[in-house]
């Protein structure tokens, strides 16, 4: 699946563009068209927030699918960056917000969710595979808790509400087309940043550390630094899904990473396929919809309303049971099905 | 069968290679007193020997002799539960395996440890890449880099051109045997470990094998282990018999092949 | 015997920091203490309070992780829904003492009925992704989310308490002296009975736990899989029996653990989680696999949490977590944890 090596002449910009399947141009279009026929409603709720789940599943991706660890603290990586925002610009608690300018608080707000998603990293990656599930879940629970206790630094209980984008170039980018493109460029730039990292030396290595961890160690690699490190590149793009994720509702609280919502990170995750950055998008978009119309679908089935999350875990059940590749590994049978002679990459690769 | 086209490919970095090896002086490697415990099965015990830089050495050992073991708690995969394993002279017996392979030393595994999911370039690609820097790099090779052109001489050097972008889970049982070797050449290689290396293959990439062996540059020390005593007497100048954990005879290929306990033990046994 | 032996030869500083705390720690608990003390530590009562709380918080977090570090240890399957079989076997209690009116009724019922529900998880679900150890913990958080929902659904989102019966309830003077009066009487310290009998339970329970591991067949069956599952298969043993039979009683208790944690705290929505959590960390510090492991992590974790909450309410938190990150740290796999 990884092909690092250049197998043909250094492709042109035109060559490069000329390989990409029209399906995805169509989709291009589609996406940076959407504000013309969609309204607020789905361009904000539903598709701003499927790009920022995405891009949070996405780094749990780029850890389980290229590393082969499944990390549950990627949310609680977001939500720091988002409470770092709160605390170090504006918000509606002003005796805690120190009011920095955007250009010293975004940065830092990334570099301190970074530098603490590594830590998390370097701790679970002192012990191996099944291991780093409860590891991470643990250090999100105590994330949780901690926000929830401690008034000096993270207000407790409350959060922080109105914490909003700053107005740059006079855009009001909570506004919800502003909102709608500043997510997709960021959910863009993200997923080609995982596809362009997957190609490079550390991504090869990364999914050789995944694939065989004692060879990489006999060729010479450091296997532990790229298991950390590989939590330091996942964490960047959590970080920026955070700040974008607390910008959307305006606030951040402990619940913000509760328990639910590092779980929900993960079936995200599983449900739209954790072999390709793709998946995660897919898995968000599927999420945000049933969660927004979940009251119209269960009345429609004749059930009550509230009964959202068991519709989620059934969902979540039946994937891991029936189709553990999620939705693009249903994608890919069917595909593999149709076709006249199979192509036997498909359904072999890791 | 043929010999290699281009022989100075393999260990090319030989500049880099003679400035390390200066450093240091005396043995390539010295085992002293290395025991490695499985619970109570002493795999190996009380091992003791060392090999001169440029020396070719063949072990020999029935099954279960503890031959894999040794290599295993040289290359650092496990570490010995006693004893000290000296490399050119430096003390690496609590190094980890990253650590020993960046100082020179190499291996091959008896059952192929390849990434089946990669084409054969990108495992190669991941070997020289292993011991150069740039292993974080976020940035994509371009073709031009100098890590790609020698990944592409090492792939040539073991005739694995053809099958060069084709998937290393649908080689041949001796492809991946070849491919294995090349993974243990890239960089500047100073001592290899071959484990078993010829097992299984047929006469003909036998031959293939044993001209590799032989093209590698002087300065380049090897063990192999080696049941089959034709293909061992050619390629080693010296020889240790493994029995039972413990090294049992050292000598030249024809002192061992004409030491009675030898010939009783192993060569007249029928082990092999 | 001989493992301490082992252990306090081989580390002797050890030994003498691991004595030197005990015996600092009986001596707080049962001397009077000094007035220069108590400006610093408080009045003794609170500190004997926090940590006869700690113990016996302890007492109930081993109840519940000792099953799931059985079946984690034996089938590397990290059951996630653990806690949700804490909150059911809770509720179910909670309903058969209300009909009933017998407390002690309802351990044997709800270590059937959540036992039985074990089993058939591990028979039905498990028993078909052997050895792929992450898809069995992707269905536990799936089983998770769905059983918490439909409690909710049920049981709604109020709270339950279950009501200890009368020989269990009151105060209970202990032979501690808790302080002294002006004429220089003792006054000795009370504590809820029912805690008391928790905790002794807990210990009769841990201990039973321990000899059957070690002196049972299939408890040595089973220690000997946790160290190396290849063992067991070679054993001629039905591995799937055994299987069956440990994640069926790691079940049981985990229900049960419900009905002490509704009786001396209370079950809502949320205790699921909670009490996961608290067996993840407990295991983690313990050591993954290990009964004594899990004692002692419930103990570390328990003492802790309440040792913070009334000396630094704010942090008490980040205890536990500091010493779940130290301990990952410097030994990954837990204090009595098998090297891997
Ligand atoms: N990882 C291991 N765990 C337990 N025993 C092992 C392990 N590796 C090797 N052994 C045992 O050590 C002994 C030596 O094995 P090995 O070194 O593979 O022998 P050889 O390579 O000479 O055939 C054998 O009895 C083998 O069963
Ligand atoms: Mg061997």
């Amino acid at each position: 699946m990884a092909q690092a090596l250049p197998t043909t002449a250094p492709g042109r910009l035109t060559t490069a563009l000329e390989r990409i399947p029209a399906p995805v141009w169509v989709i291009a279009f589609l996406l940076l068209l959407m504000p013309a026929f969609a309204n607020n409603f789905v361009l904000y709720q539903i598709f701003g927030w499927s790009f920022i789940l995405g891009m949070i599943a996405l780094s749990l991706m780029v850890l389980a699918g290229y590393g082969g660890m499944v990390s549950l603290a990627q949310m609680t990586v977001a939500a720091l960056a988002g409470y770092v925002v709160a605390i170090l610009g504006t918000s509606g608690v002003p005796q805690i917000s120190l009011g920095w300018p955007w250009w010293i608080h975004i940065p830092l707000a990334i570099l301190i969710a970074t530098l603490f998603g590594t830590l998390v990293g370097a701790l679970a990656v002192r012990t191996e595979g099944i291991y780093t599930i409860m590891i991470t879940l643990a250090i999100a629970a105590a994330f949780f808790y901690f926000t929830r206790q401690n008034y000096v630094i993270f207000n407790g209980y409350t959060g922080f509400n109105n914490v909003i984008p700053p107005a740059l170039f006079g855009v009001e980018w909570r506004q919800p087309v502003p909102f709608y493109y500043l997510t997709l460029g960021c959910a863009t730039l993200s997923y080609l940043a995982v596809v362009w990292m997957a190609r490079t030396p550390f991504g090869l290595a990364l999914q050789g550390v995944r694939d065989n961890p004692r060879r990489m160690g006999a060729l010479g690699f450091h296997v532990t630094a790229h298991r950390i490190f590989a939590y330091t590149f996942a964490s960047v793009i959590a970080a920026v899904g955070g700040i974008l994720l607390v910008w959307q509702s305006a606030q951040v609280v402990p619940g913000t990473a509760g328990i639910p919502q590092v779980i929900d990170i993960l079936v995200v995750a599983v449900v739209g396929g954790l072999r390709r950055p793709i998946g995660p998008f897919i898995g968000a978009l599927i999420y945000a919809v049933l969660s927004v119309f979940s009251s119209d679908i269960l009345h429609a089935f004749g059930m009550s309303g509230e009964r959202f999350k068991l519709v989620i875990g059934l969902g979540f059940l039946a994937f891991v049971l029936f189709s553990p590749d999620g939705v693009l590994g249903l994608w890919e049978k069917y595909k593999a099905r149709r076709a006249a002679s199979p192509d036997p990459l498909l359904g072999g690769g890791r | 069968m043929v010999a290699l086209t281009r022989p100075a490919t393999i260990g090319a970095d030989r500049s880099a290679a003679e400035r390390l090896g200066s450093v240091t002086t005396g043995n390539a490697l010295e085992l002293r007193g290395v025991t490695k415990l499985f619970g109570a099965l002493a795999a190996i015990s009380d091992v003791t020997m060392s090999v001169r830089p440029g020396e070719r050495r063949a072990v020999l050992g029935s099954n279960g002799a503890g031959k894999t073991t040794l290599f295993n708690c040289v290359t650092g995969d496990f570490l010995p539960t006693s004893g000290t394993i000296r490399l050119f002279g430096e003390d690496i017996s609590n190094f980890p395996a990253h650590e020993r392979i960046r100082r020179g030393l190499r291996r091959t595994y008896q059952i192929s440890l390849l990434f089946g999911g990669m084409s054969v370039a990108d495992n190669v690609y991941l070997a020289c890449l292993g011991v150069s820097r740039g292993r974080f790099s976020l940035l994509r090779p371009r073709p031009s880099d100098p890590i790609i052109g020698r990944a592409d001489e090492l792939i040539e050097a073991v005739h694995l051109t053809r099958v060069r972008d084709t998937l290393v889970s649908s080689l041949s049982y001796g492809q991946q045997r070849q491919l294995e070797i090349a993974l243990a050449l890239a960089g500047a290689p100073r001592f290899i470990l071959f484990d078993e290396p010829a097992a299984g293959l047929s006469p003909t990439e036998r031959a293939e094998l044993i001209d590799i062996l032989t093209g590698l540059p002087d300065h380049i020390g090897y063990i192999i282990i080696e049941h089959d005593m034709d293909v061992a007497l050619r390629v080693a100048e010296s020889v240790t018999m493994m029995h039972n954990g413990r090294v049992f005879k050292e000598g030249t290929p024809e002192e061992i092949e004409n030491d009675e306990e030898v010939q009783q033990l192993y060569l007249g046994g029928g082990h092999g | 015997m001989g493992t301490l032996q082992n252990f306090s030869t081989r580390h002797p500083i050890w030994t003498v920091i691991i004595l030197v705390l005990v015996v600092g720690l009986a001596w707080l608990v049962f001397a009077p203490w000094p007035p220069g003390l108590e400006q610093v530590l408080g009045r003794k009562r609170i500190f004997l309070n926090a940590i006869l709380s700690g113990i016996t918080l302890g007492a109930l977090y081993f109840l519940v992780a000792s099953g799931f570090t059985l079946v984690f240890g034996l089938m590397r399957n990290v059951n996630l829904a653990h806690g949700s079989l804490y909150l059911l076997g809770g509720y179910i209690g909670f309903g058969v003492v209300e009909s009933t009116g017998y407390w002690l009724l309802a351990f044997p019922v709800v270590f059937v009925v959540v036992g039985v529900l074990g089993l058939l998880l591990q028979h039905q679900v498990f028993r078909r992704m052997e050895g792929e150890e992450l898809r069995q913990t992707l269905v536990t958080i799936g089983l998770s989310i769905v059983l918490a929902d439909l409690m909710l659904w049920y049981w709604g989102g109020q709270s339950y308490q279950v009501y200890s019966p009368d020989w269990l309830s009151g105060p209970m003077e202990l032979p501690i002296i808790s302080s002294l009066r002006s004429n220089g009487d003792p006054v000795y310290l009370t504590y809820p009975r029912v805690r008391l009998a928790i905790l002794f339970a807990a210990i009769v329970i841990g201990l039973a736990m321990w000899y059957a591991l070690n002196r049972s067949r299939l408890g040595m069956l089973i220690r000997a899989g946790v160290d190396d599952r290849d063992i067991l298969a070679a054993s001629g043993v039905h591995i799937q029996y055994v299987f069956l039979a440990v994640f069926g009683f790691g079940a049981g208790m985990a229900g049960i653990a419900g009905i002490v944690g509704g009786t001396f705290q209370s079950l809502s929505p949320g205790e699921d989680t909670r009490f996961l959590l608290a067996s993840l960390v407990v295991v983690i510090v313990g050591g993954m696999g290990s009964i004594p492991g899990a004692a002692i992590g419930a103990l570390i974790i328990g003492l802790a949490e309440q040792i913070g909450l009334v000396y630094a309410p704010t942090y008490s938190v980040v205890f536990t977590f500091l010493i779940m990150a130290v301990v990952l740290a410097f030994r990954p796999q837990g204090l009595l944890g098998a090297q891997r």
